[in-house]
């Protein structure tokens, strides 16, 4: 552990790796992308017409980073499944993935175990690990290099970049704007989290379960939470206002998948377009978009824990009744002010 | 430099909108630093106090969310 | 919604994606991690649960082998302590019979010894008597009435003259015993004469003999604590003291 073996080639490997990336940035001059919202459509024509009678599916270029994404996840899946498998058979000590995969479960599950009690631990567990895992693997993959860069062009129906040929049917853009007749880049791979299909999905899949766990946990008690009609014919005055904020916690669930899915797609989106528009403004200097990229593989790690611990903590809140789940929101207000 | 007076407009509207975060920032740098302040004399309610704080901290940026969503609205002609 | 990109069919899309993640996570991941670190949390319990069973068994047997050892050393200690007293008690005996066996042997020894210096001061008299009568003729030049030359020695030796003890004619007390020292050991008609004076005189019934050569002659009678002092060196010493 003292003294390892050391590599002092390696440091010789980042400079190389920059001075590279120096070569390339004049070679190639970092185009600053159109910054749109909506995930890009690679072909402009729908997949389906009337997918589920809903209306037309384009094939946008986050399904090709989603299938990756399932691809990979279920992989490590399978992977981690027959490593403690193994392990199960020897010594309940799993190697490789299976070891990974439980150093970080078992944080998480003592996490939960912390926050919900051991009642609903395992109840709650498996929705905050799969959305923190899920989105950990949504927001690092955009880090890989290729996404978000490489694509098919698209005829530009306004301003538009001029291309250079490289042959085979690949083509460079260049930096330079034209009025008509110009080129517009939708990538192959779109990092998933930065699309809003997505962030919405999980936001209301999120919410549904905690409504799902609460019921599950007081039964149909949970619904005095919003109908809160217990002190209404003792003390009529503080009944009615205790009524009225029951109503409002009905909107501020609703307005939960608001702030869940605009969270992590507003964290994002915030970063692919800094990436971008540093890249696009220093032009040939490629190293600080590397910088802003070591600070987007933070920002995607603490989103994801963010959002896997805000369920869990109102998961937690809703398997608890009514006076506890309100003492513990004044605390809140408190801290704020 | 053409185009019309409503797209300015719409992006002014979207910069504007965003000045809302800053009560976030200010709120989410509070309750962290109260957080830290409590954690640092009594570490043994670490746990408890990440997940209140990350709590708080979702509350005071849901704030500033409402912005973003108010801005995206403006700047991408929703409504 | 269009320009946010929210589209219903990517929207139930993305959703169907994520039941397939959760459910291939939760089927191959979260329930076998759990049911092992479940199995391995009961099992480190069962090992803390054995070891604590352990621990008292041992605590228990602990004390068990505590007590039998206190027990033993209590009858060890018994047995030391019952062997040590018949020891020395035996050793008491022993000691006692040697001793009184060794008394016995010294009395007798002693008895005997003086038995024999009796007899050899017997034989003397004879001839201390011939030899004092030897002595005395050359003397006196003339010799005495051979008779009454020996009835003078047995006087002087035995403090006897014509059936009495000379000693005795003033005696004025009384005892049970009396013990009679002589110089030379007396014969068989002398003692019994001493015996029959000293009960007529005195009373005594019970009489020792003992033979003394440094009173040179006569008696000492002792009779209780009172001593009659009818010895030569007595009446020697007497006149040393008036010669003063």
């Amino acid at each position: 552990m003292e003294t390892p073996k050391r590599t002092p080639w390696r440091r010789w490997i980042v400079l190389v790796l920059m001075i590279a990336g120096f070569i390339l940035g004049g070679i190639f001059v970092p185009v600053q992308p159109e910054i749109v919202v909506a995930a890009e459509k690679l072909i402009e024509e729908p997949i389906a017409e009337n997918f589920l009678g809903l209306g037309p599916l384009y094939l946008v270029n986050t399904l090709p980073t989603l299938a990756v994404t399932l691809v990979l996840l279920v992989v490590i899946a399978f992977a981690t499944n027959r490593s403690l498998k193994k392990s199960q058979q020897t010594d309940m000590v799993p190697r490789g993935i299976g070891n990974l995969m439980e150093a970080i479960l078992e944080m998480l599950y003592n996490l939960t175990e912390g926050s919900a009690g051991p009642k609903y631990a395992r109840m709650i567990f498996p929705w905050f690990a799969t959305i923190m895992v899920y989105v950990l693997f949504a927001n690092l993959l955009k880090l890989i290099p290729g996404f978000e860069s490489v694509g098919v062009l698209h005829h530009a129906h306004g301003e538009g970049h001029t291309i250079a040929e490289l042959g085979g049917g690949w083509a460079n853009l260049l930096p330079e704007k034209v009025e008509e007749g110009g080129y517009v880049l939708a990538p192959f791979f779109r990092g998933i989290s930065v699309d809003l299909n997505f962030t919405v999905s999980l936001a209301i899949i999120a919410v549904v379960m905690i409504q799902v766990v609460g019921f599950r946990a007081q039964g149909l008690g949970y619904l005095s939470k919003f109908f809160n009609t217990r002190r209404m014919f003792k003390v009529p005055f503080f009944g009615a206002m205790d009524f009225l904020v029951g109503l409002l916690e009905l909107i501020s669930e609703i307005s939960k998948i608001l702030s869940f899915a605009f969270r992590l797609f507003g964290n994002m989106f915030a970063g692919i377009v800094l990436v971008a528009i540093v890249a696009g403004l220093l032009g040939k200097i490629s190293i600080l978009p590397a910088m802003v990229m070591m600070f987007e593989l933070f920002v995607g790690i603490i989103q994801a824990f963010v959002f896997g611990m805000l369920t869990m903590v109102f998961m937690a809140q809703a398997t608890q009744g009514h006076g506890e789940e309100h003492a513990e929101e004044h605390a809140v207000s408190a801290h704020e002010i | 430099m053409d185009g019309n007076i409503l797209d300015a407009m719409r992006y002014v509207g979207a910069g504007l909108a965003m000045i809302g975060a800053a009560g976030a920032g200010v709120g989410i740098g509070l309750s962290v630093q109260g957080a830290l302040t409590g954690m640092a004399r009594n570490p043994d309610t670490y746990g408890n106090l990440l997940t209140n704080m990350i709590l708080g901290i979702a509350f005071s940026e849901a704030i500033a969310i409402y912005c973003l969503v108010i801005a995206f609205l403006m700047l991408f002609k929703v409504v | 919604m269009e320009a946010l990109g929210i589209n219903l069919g990517l929207l139930i899309v993305q959703i169907i994606a994520f039941i397939i993640v959760f459910l291939t996570l939760n089927a191959w991941v979260y329930k076998p991690m759990l049911d092992m670190m479940e199995t391995r949390k009961s099992k480190i319990a069962q090992g803390l649960e054995d070891a604590r069973i352990a621990a008292e068994a041992r605590a228990d047997a602990e004390k068990e082998s505590a007590k039998i050892l206190a027990n033993a050393q209590v009858e060890a200690s018994k047995v030391v302590r019952e062997a040590t007293e018949r020891a020395a008690d035996a050793v008491k005996d022993v000691k006692a019979s040697a001793e009184s066996e060794a008394a016995k042997a010294r009395e007798t020894a002693i008895a005997e010894a003086e038995l024999e210096r009796n007899r050899i001061l017997g034989d003397l008299r004879g001839q201390v008597a011939a030899l004092a009568i030897a002595a005395a003729n050359k003397l006196v030049g003339e010799a005495l009435d051979e008779k009454k030359q020996h009835a003078l020695l047995d006087e002087f030796f035995s403090g006897v003259k014509s059936g009495k003890v000379v000693i005795l004619d003033d005696a004025d007390f009384k005892g049970d015993s009396a013990e009679i020292t002589s110089a030379l050991p007396l014969t068989k008609d002398e003692e019994a004469t001493v015996r029959k004076d000293v009960l007529s005189k005195v009373g005594a019934a019970n009489v020792s003999f003992r033979v003394d050569p440094s009173i040179l002659g006569g008696l000492v009678i002792k009779v209780g604590d009172k001593v009659m002092d009818g010895s030569v060196s007595g009446r020697l010493e007497g006149l040393r003291q008036n010669l003063k």
